[in-house]
């Protein structure tokens, strides 16, 4: 077999178990409460909106501000580890326990195309979910009755959902690596999110560059507490230094998940 | 002639438990059946000839070459697994046409072969249906039909039979047999001996993870025969199905089940009663749901064996 017909093969093969991870994951309750984390967060915004265009309560933010706040709160730190959490811990979980597991298993593909297709799967769904919110959240806030605000700010939205996609794609591959190896990965998931990102990236010193937080901090237009403090301490990591980490880190989780999807017998899981 | 399956000493263990205990024998093509009651270690010894776990000690080869991790091998291998678990919002055709992608073949290629496995496994009416709405004996078809489509040479099936009505029971036998004919090597496993001897006389005896005999069934027929046999049935109407049965010469106890929707019975003559339900059945028009044989009787011929 030619180099060429094996890549298209093997191409085939990872579509292939995307659309079926794609189709359990989409069809599972997850995809409602992310439903409902993504509808708050734009329900968030249109109160946001309507406050200030009522002027309801005094507040001293303008629309611009509220949109940064709930980029770097609800969608970085709550929205996204959320989304990938729940997906990425449940691609092989959910296949050992209802036991589908077997007939890819017994398929004449190497192990670590399913998990690069299961991935691929995450990925999708996440940023199906994701990416719109983060579009209707920004219109919300920015459209006045010409487009000149909205049109202004638009590359800080380009960078938000190339962040946020960068985001999905290191704590996915995170959470699908404690997913392929743990068998109650959700809540070392959620210590890992809550506890040690969330504790560890607002550490002064070297500990906080163990984390993916620190990485996305790092590059983000929005100041939150966080990036204040870090900003302010002086301990941002470059913005190639960032970027070029967290790709290093999503291909080496991705590629533990692989291996250990290679070596485990899920058989005795189920 | 070379052996297909080699399995040197093999095995496995989960702990402290033992699941397959130093396991010897070679599969020739033909039709081999894996006997043995619940628990026996036979799902185990088929996951571990479908790499689906890795030998504790010992060795297992097909063809020649490992299994774990060898994935161009399984081109050859179908597997039908023992567990009722599906992607159940897909349909027949759709469930097929992904596990064939998977093998490499062309859009047309896997179109066809669905087509012919969804014939050959008579769901063609249910092609386009969800899954998740199958009875139990399509899902169990559609199961054949999945470890068959890529037309492997080895054929590792799983309590195939399990929740057929017996006449897909009968066709799948037939099927069975003629994949053994047909120079495929195929090793099906069941706890029922009646269903294993209606695919092929050559039987592997396997009892705690051991093989207690191999080769011919005739020898363990005799016993089995001595055996009464225990028979589960659900249907419609248990009760009216009680009082003809009750006519059988070979029936010779009988219990309902507390939920009234089931009975369990007692034969000395398992063949014939198989052979006369479908038309007391058909006669009176009694819906069956479930017939399966619990391996109590099995399990008191290996109690003997092993004394």
């Amino acid at each position: 077999m030619s180099v060429e017909s094996a890549l298209v093969r093997g191409w085939r093969s990872v579509n292939t178990i995307a659309s079926l991870t794609l189709d359990t994951l989409f069809w599972s309750k997850k995809t409602i409460f992310v439903a409902a984390i993504s509808a708050l967060i734009m329900l968030l915004s249109l109160l946001g909106r309507l406050i200030l265009t009522y002027r309801w309560i005094r507040s001293p933010f303008t629309p611009e501000q509220v949109f940064s706040s709930l980029m770097s709160t609800a969608v970085i730190h709550f929205l996204v580890v959320f989304v990938t959490l729940f997906y990425g811990t449940a691609l092989i979980s959910e296949e050992v326990e209802g036991k589908t597991l077997t007939y890819l298993l017994v398929r004449p593909i190497p192990k670590p195309t399913i998990m690069v297709g299961k991935f691929l799967a995450l990925i999708w769904i996440s940023t199906l979910l994701v990416i719109p919110t983060i579009f209707v959240s920004y219109a919300i806030l920015y459209v006045r009755t010409d487009m000149g605000p909205f049109l202004e700010d638009i590359g800080v939205l380009g960078k938000d959902i190339g962040i946020v996609f960068l985001a999905l794609v290191a704590y996915g591959s995170m959470f699908s690596l404690l997913g392929a190896w743990l068998r109650h990965s959700i809540l070392t998931g959620l210590v890992y999110a809550f506890g040690w990102e969330g504790i560890v990236s607002y550490l002064p010193g070297f500990t906080r560059k163990l984390t993916i937080t620190h990485y996305i901090q790092s590059i983000f237009p929005h100041e939150d507490a966080g990036t204040s403090i870090a900003m302010m301490i002086g301990e941002r990591s470059g913005l190639l230094e960032s970027i070029l980490t967290l790709i290093l880190l999503s291909a080496f989780f991705l590629a533990t998940a692989s291996l250990i999807l290679r070596e485990k017998e899920y058989v005795l899981d189920q | 002639m070379s052996a297909v399956i080699e399995a040197k000493s093999l095995s496995k263990w989960y702990g402290q438990v033992i699941a397959v205990n130093k396991v010897s024998f070679a599969a020739h093509s033909g039709v081999i059946g894996l006997l043995g009651p619940n628990g026996a270690g036979k799902s185990t010894l088929m996951k571990l000839i479908t790499g689906q776990l890795r030998p504790s000690q010992g060795e297992i080869t097909m063809f020649g070459g490992r299994i774990w991790n060898n994935f161009p091998l399984f081109h050859r291998i179908g597997f039908c697994p023992e567990q009722d678990s599906f992607y159940e919002r897909m349909t027949g055709t759709e469930f097929l046409s992904a596990l064939l992608r998977m093998h490499g073949f062309s859009e047309d290629e896997i179109a066809r072969r669905s087509k012919l496995a969804l014939e050959t496994v008579k769901l063609v009416d249910a092609a386009d249906k969800k899954i998740g709405s199958y009875s139990k004996g399509m899902r169990q078809r559609i199961k054949m039909a999945q470890a068959t489509a890529h037309d492997p040479e080895v054929l590792i099936l799983d309590e195939p039979l399990a929740g057929m009505d017996p006449v897909a029971r009968w066709e799948t036998i037939r099927l069975v047999r003629g994949w053994g004919k047909a120079g495929k090597c195929v090793l099906v496993s069941s706890h029922i001996l009646h269903e294993i001897e209606a695919m092929t006389r050559n039987i592997i005896l396997v009892h705690n993870g051991q093989i207690l005999a191999e080769g011919d069934v005739h020898q363990i027929r005799d016993l089995i025969d001595k055996h009464p046999h225990n028979i589960y049935i659900r249907c419609s109407r248990p009760r009216q199905l009680a009082e003809l049965l009750v006519a059988f010469p070979d029936v010779i106890s009988m219990r309902f089940h507390p939920d009234g929707d089931a009975l369990t019975l007692e034969s000395k003559k398992p063949d014939e009663f198989y052979d006369r339900l479908p038309e007391v059945l058909l006669k009176n028009g009694i819906e069956l749901e479930e017939i399966t044989s619990p391996d109590d009787n099995l399990q008191a011929v290996f109690q003997y064996l092993v004394k």
